[in-house]
């Protein structure tokens, strides 16, 4: 070897190592720039969600471990037995990876150990929302600048509380408050609302003030919090129309839905309104059968079964679906017995088969008595039962509980063809 | 001696099982199967015997000579059109044996058949069956097929019809042929002919796709158009505060016709409001797969104005309902408060998922926004 091929050589080779140094560097520089948790938006204009650097599918649970003779003021948080522990294990076994929390307490170092004990014991995120002042009395006021405020501050207190936590997966803001712009539930209007006198108007204006005060939050959120997605909160698609101009700071919509075996056209037509990701933050089904008057755990367990076969259909990179679905978060964990009759407190004792609302989607028990077939109390993954001891109510996995995590290990899409293969 | 017996006994045994095998080849082979071609006809197979809903208002001639398509006899019905058992349609199944509603074992294995044809009139024109069935009978025994085609608006000189039934399990077919019709699609009664119904096989059908609708695709043009679509059974909340009046003639925005609604808002369920949902077929709440494909439309439209102007309905709706068979997507405008004079309204329907349509139009309204109930008209109805 002649000393100028060597000089090449080593020319070669301070090159080779210093490309390599540039590139550690920037994907140190990447990596550090990135966020925990985002949501990327592929070059097909699917969605994923990416956690750690990896793409994350939400198999949720919305949790409200209330025990049985107690209603929804009980404080479980408290409960020296630590519910969450026990719940985690039987979520992990069963291959969920992300609770939904409605709205958290003010005592944050309580929630803070929960979501700790989860994602550290169990690898199990913490979606945490905020009701955005949705079961205030009197109505919430979303046109009034102090109760804006209000709202705002406490959103923003409870995000700077919590973002550094290890196990936070994003933040959910709202539930189903965009149907008290329609009036449906808990209606609230403005001076400058009632001015207008054609009611379709007054309730675009109702639309659009909501959807820009959570947009607002969501842009505040980003500020202390560039680590976390933002979700808007919505019952069905109604008023996201509005959103594509009033909230397009946030990042997804968290869609609660109970549309039966199947969401329809749901994903399809989110992409055509707002075209924003969609984890869907609320479904399920009940397992009690409200015309033959018993349980039916395999009521329960085909809904879910066939609705998390099109939350997966829609996934990013599905050849069938729209792409843009993040996952979904079941309700819910276990059965809340005091949910019938909330003023009566002998009824929290009882596991109550009165049916309370009515939805032909679920259409097995839809021929019950004035079509009421949806059981409020009976929509649990886990079923409760007293403890004899006086421990933490017993809680025994559905069928649900299996079909869905048999599903996870193995998502089969098209169940047809799979049968047919079989034979 | 004996060897000519023994042939004789073969020979004897042998003949009938050859005859039938025969027999079952010559079935199997055939290419029609008459449930009607001629009074007392050896060839007809069922019996017109499952009279429904107003069967006060029909009459039936089974040997009707006046005209008939071929042979020398028709079956001629009457239909009044007056609601003698307060249903406001009626119509016949022709069943095997008769009046079987699924009942008993009975019916054919019609699977080599392809398609049902038949052949029919009106005494003038312009009659209008509201649908024609075959199979659909539901019991113990239940058809294993239900199709249902039609509207058909007869003409007064014979004209042939064809169901196709490619691709449907045929294996057991106790409901042969029926028909309906509808007082509101023929106000004045009708009297129509019906000849040589039978079953057939035609290698050349190809199974019935699922076809996208024609537009406009009307939901109440006149109280008789045979263009209209749905029926206004789906009442709900207090039901017991509605009028309905599909055939109102108070200041039709077009033709003699338009539906008047009267709402009294006397909460007599104790609902505080009530609607009507337009359904295909009637009543149904998402059990039956019925849905029409309107993917071409862009729009609903419709005319509609209040008695005294003001009156709020809170909203007016395409699609929604929900079940095993669920509608596609929904669309809806409201808050819409009515003025005196017709006004059109319009439902956009871009971007929908309007593919499978069992609810094609639907209104509710409270008591809270008509404390005095609501008196309003719709006309028009139609998807573009």
């Amino acid at each position: 070897m002649n000393n100028s091929n060597k000089s090449v050589i080593d020319t070669g080779r301070k090159a080779a190592v210093f490309a390599a140094c540039i590139l550690f560097l920037f994907f140190i520089f990447g990596c550090a720039k990135q966020p925990k948790v985002f949501i990327k938006k592929l070059k097909n204009k699917n969605y994923q969600l990416i956690v750690s650097g990896r793409p994350f599918v939400v198999k949720g649970v919305c949790y409200n471990p209330i025990p049985i003779g107690k209603n929804h003021e009980y404080d479980w948080w408290s409960d020296s037995r630590k519910p969450w522990l026990v719940d985690g294990k039987l979520m992990k076994e069963m291959g969920i990876n992300a609770i939904r929390l409605y709205q958290v307490p003010e005592d944050i170092g309580k929630v803070k150990t929960v979501i700790r004990d989860l994602y550290e014991k169990y690898g199990i995120r913490t979606i945490i929302g905020d009701w955005l002042g949705f079961w205030e009395y009197p109505c919430p006021l979303y046109g009034d600048v102090k109760f804006r405020e209000r709202i705002e501050k406490q959103v923003l207190d409870m995000v700077n509380s919590l973002k550094d936590e290890p196990g936070v997966l994003l933040w959910i803001l709202g539930n189903e408050n965009n149907y008290s712009c329609i009036g449906t539930v808990n209606p609230w209007s403005s001076e400058e609302i009632d001015k207008e006198p054609d009611p379709q108007k007054q309730k675009r204006l109702r639309i659009k003030t909501y959807y820009s005060f959570v947009n607002e939050i969501a842009q505040k959120i980003h500020e202390v919090d560039p680590n976390h997605p933002v979700a808007l909160g919505n019952g069905e698609l109604a008023g996201l129309e509005y959103a594509k101009e009033a909230a397009k700071d946030v990042d997804l919509v968290a869609c609660i839905i109970y549309r039966g075996k199947t969401f329809g056209n749901l994903f399809m037509s989110l992409k055509a309104t707002f075209d924003k990701p969609i984890l869907l933050s609320e479904f399920g089904a009940d397992c009690y059968d409200a015309f033959l008057k018993k349980e039916d755990q395999n009521m329960q367990a085909f809904f879910l079964e066939s609705q998390w076969r099109q939350i997966y259909e829609n996934l990013a990179g599905q050849k069938r679906g729209a792409g843009n679905c993040l996952g979904g978060i079941m309700f819910e964990w276990t059965d809340e017995w005091w949910k019938h009759d909330d003023s009566n407190p002998d009824s929290w004792n009882v596991h109550d088969t009165v049916s309370n609302w009515s939805n032909g989607s679920y259409y097995y028990d839809i021929r019950a008595e004035g079509n009421k077939n949806m059981n409020e109390e009976w929509f649990g993954i886990v079923s409760l039962s007293k403890n004899p001891d006086g421990g933490l109510d017993i809680r025994s996995p559905r069928r649900a509980y299996y079909a869905i995590r048999e599903f996870w290990k193995n998502p089969n899409l098209n169940n047809k063809k799979k049968k047919a293969k079989s034979k | 001696m004996k060897k000519l017996v023994l042939v004789l006994a073969v020979m004897a045994l042998a003949l009938p099982i050859t005859a039938r095998a025969e027999e079952k080849a010559a079935e199997a082979a055939q290419k029609e199967f008459v449930v009607y071609s001629d009074k007392n006809a050896r060839g007809n197979h069922y019996i017109p015997s499952g009279w429904m809903g107003d069967y006060g208002d029909i009459k039936m001639n089974d040997q009707s000579a006046d005209n008939p398509k071929s042979g020398t006899t028709s079956i001629q019905f009457i239909y009044s059109a007056k609601k003698s058992q307060g249903q406001g349609w009626a119509g016949v199944y022709w069943q095997n044996p008769a009046n079987n509603w699924g009942n008993k074992k009975g019916g054919f294995d019609l699977s080599g058949m392809n398609k049902l044809t038949f052949w029919a009139r009106g005494a003038k024109g312009g009659e209008v069956i509201q649908k024609v069935m075959v199979g659909g009978i539901k019991g113990t025994y239940p058809d294993t097929a239900s199709v249902e085609m039609g509207p058909i608006e007869l003409t007064d000189s014979w004209k042939q019809y064809t169901v196709n039934l490619s691709g449907k399990d045929l294996s057991y077919i106790n409901g042969g042929f029926g028909w309906t019709i509808t007082s509101d699609l023929n106000p004045e009664g009708a009297t129509l002919y019906i000849d040589d119904v039978k079953f057939e096989s035609d290698a050349s059908l190809k199974p019935e796709g699922k076809k996208q609708e024609a537009l406009p695709f009307y939901i109440y043009s006149d109280r008789s158009s045979a263009k209209n679509h749905f029926i206004p059974s789906g009442w709900m909340g207090d039901y017991g505060d509605l009028k309905y009046d599909g055939a109102s003639k108070d200041d039709p925005y077009l033709g003699d016709t338009c539906v008047k609604i009267i709402y009294s808002g006397q909460k007599t369920q104790g609902s505080g409001w009530a609607g009507i949902f337009w359904q295909h077929p009637a009543n149904n709440w998402g059990t039956v797969d019925s849905g029409f494909d309107l993917s071409k439309a862009t729009k609903l439209t419709f005319y509609a104005r209040g008695a005294k102007g003001g009156e709020r309905i809170e909203e007016f709706k395409v699609g929604g309902i929900m079940g095993e068979f669920s509608d596609s997507d929904s669309a809806v405008i409201g808050p819409v408060i009515l003025e005196k004079e017709w006004k059109q309204y319009s439902i956009d329907l871009k971007g929908k998922d309007i593919s499978y349509i069992i609810g094609g139009f639907c209104w509710s309204a409270n008591v809270d926004n008509n404390p005095e109930g609501a008196t309003f008209y719709l006309d028009e109805i139609k998807f573009e």
